[in-house]
């Protein structure tokens, strides 16, 4: 089956959602945070089993998160995108755990570097920041240079010879 | 030679730190260790091209048996960790060279939150090698100078830590145990 068939097709099943042909591989998939779980189930079951990836932007003038969702079919060889967007105040979203298991370091990452939480995910510890008391690092209003010129930067050698 | 002794006594340094340093010069084990890209550049400096072993300096596995600890390129806090418990490992004397410019002033990650900029703040550097990434040819010259200064007596980073523990201590906490946010609620009621 065609990338756009599939496309076609589950436009079809839920005449709710936008859908895009970006390549002949690959298409994309504009859900609302609502309905976006119905749409991955049946992504899942038909043949998108692997789950390539989770990443988040932030769309700070927009004041709202958009996670992607990207799927891998084996049997049609194609790649679609699954795009949700969620409130930038208290950002949740349900969790893909119970569809695809190897989500959770995904989901963790997402969990630290953005804030966004993931309902119904049991394990959101900290993967990679050491001691980290501010504000998520990868959202848009974290100053990382500002940052580095505190944490880093401050004084001279003063006291070493 | 002995009119070497004699020149050094007059510089302070006595016969027997002269041969000693002269020893020392001339066994160097590095230690293999690598924090960052640097270390692409060690294969060929250790291999036949360049071949580090006429200088007499080797690789070593373990920090308890090595002399030379080469940060190579940029430390994140996390590594920052490994590395201090590492380099107190290390039995004296010990000598660090910080291996390019993200030693120096965190290079292209400057603005990074997550990776230190001076590394000499945290752990007593004797010499930097600039660049990014230096070439082999800069490691060769940085190792002959630090055994010139071996032989000199002027790599005495060892020693800085030890008289300055105090400061190089709080640096360390002041990253790996801060309490509380760099930005207060002034900067908070700002935005």
């Amino acid at each position: 089956m065609k990338t756009s068939d599939i496309l076609n097709k589950t436009k079809e099943l839920f005449p709710y959602i936008a859908t895009e042909l970006f390549e002949e591989q690959q298409g994309r998939v504009y859900v609302c945070s609502d309905h976006f779980l119905n749409v991955l189930v049946y992504l899942r079951n038909s043949s998108f089993v692997h789950l390539a990836n989770i990443f988040a932007i932030d769309w700070i003038e927009e004041k709202e998160f958009e996670l992607n969702y990207n799927l891998w079919s084996y049997d049609h060889n194609s790649s679609i995108i699954v795009k949700v967007r969620i409130p930038r105040e208290k950002p949740e979203i349900p969790t893909v755990l119970d569809l695809w298991e190897h989500g959770q370091v995904y989901e963790q990452e997402i969990h630290e570097f953005f804030g966004i939480e993931f309902a119904g995910n049991p394990d959101l510890s900290p993967l990679f920041l050491h001691n980290w008391k501010e504000i998520p690092p990868m959202r848009k209003d974290f100053d990382t240079e500002e940052y580095s010129k505190r944490a880093f930067d401050v004084g001279e050698r003063e006291g070493a010879k | 030679m002995l009119n070497e002794i004699e020149q050094n006594r007059k510089e302070r340094q006595s016969a027997w730190e002269y041969v000693i340093n002269y020893f020392r010069k001339r066994s160097i084990w590095l230690l293999h260790y690598c924090t960052g890209c640097g270390a692409v550049e060690l294969p060929p400096v250790m291999t036949s091209r360049w071949d580090l072993e006429r200088f007499g300096v080797g690789p070593m596995a373990t920090p308890r048996q090595a002399d030379v600890f080469l940060v190579t390129g940029y430390a994140s806090i996390k590594t920052l960790k490994r590395m201090i418990r590492t380099y107190e490992q290390m039995p004296k004397p010990r000598w660090v060279i910080g291996f390019g410019a993200c030693t120096i002033n965190g290079g292209i990650y400057y603005k990074s939150y997550n990776v230190i900029n001076k590394l000499d703040r945290y752990i007593p550097v004797d010499i930097f090698i600039s660049g990014c990434m230096p070439r082999p040819e800069a490691i060769l010259a940085a190792l002959e100078e630090l055994r010139n200064m071996i032989q000199r007596g002027e790599a005495k980073g060892y020693d800085r830590y030890v008289k300055n523990y105090d400061w190089y201590k709080k640096n360390q906490k002041e990253i790996l145990e801060r309490e509380g946010s760099l930005f207060g609620e002034a900067d908070d009621e700002n935005k």
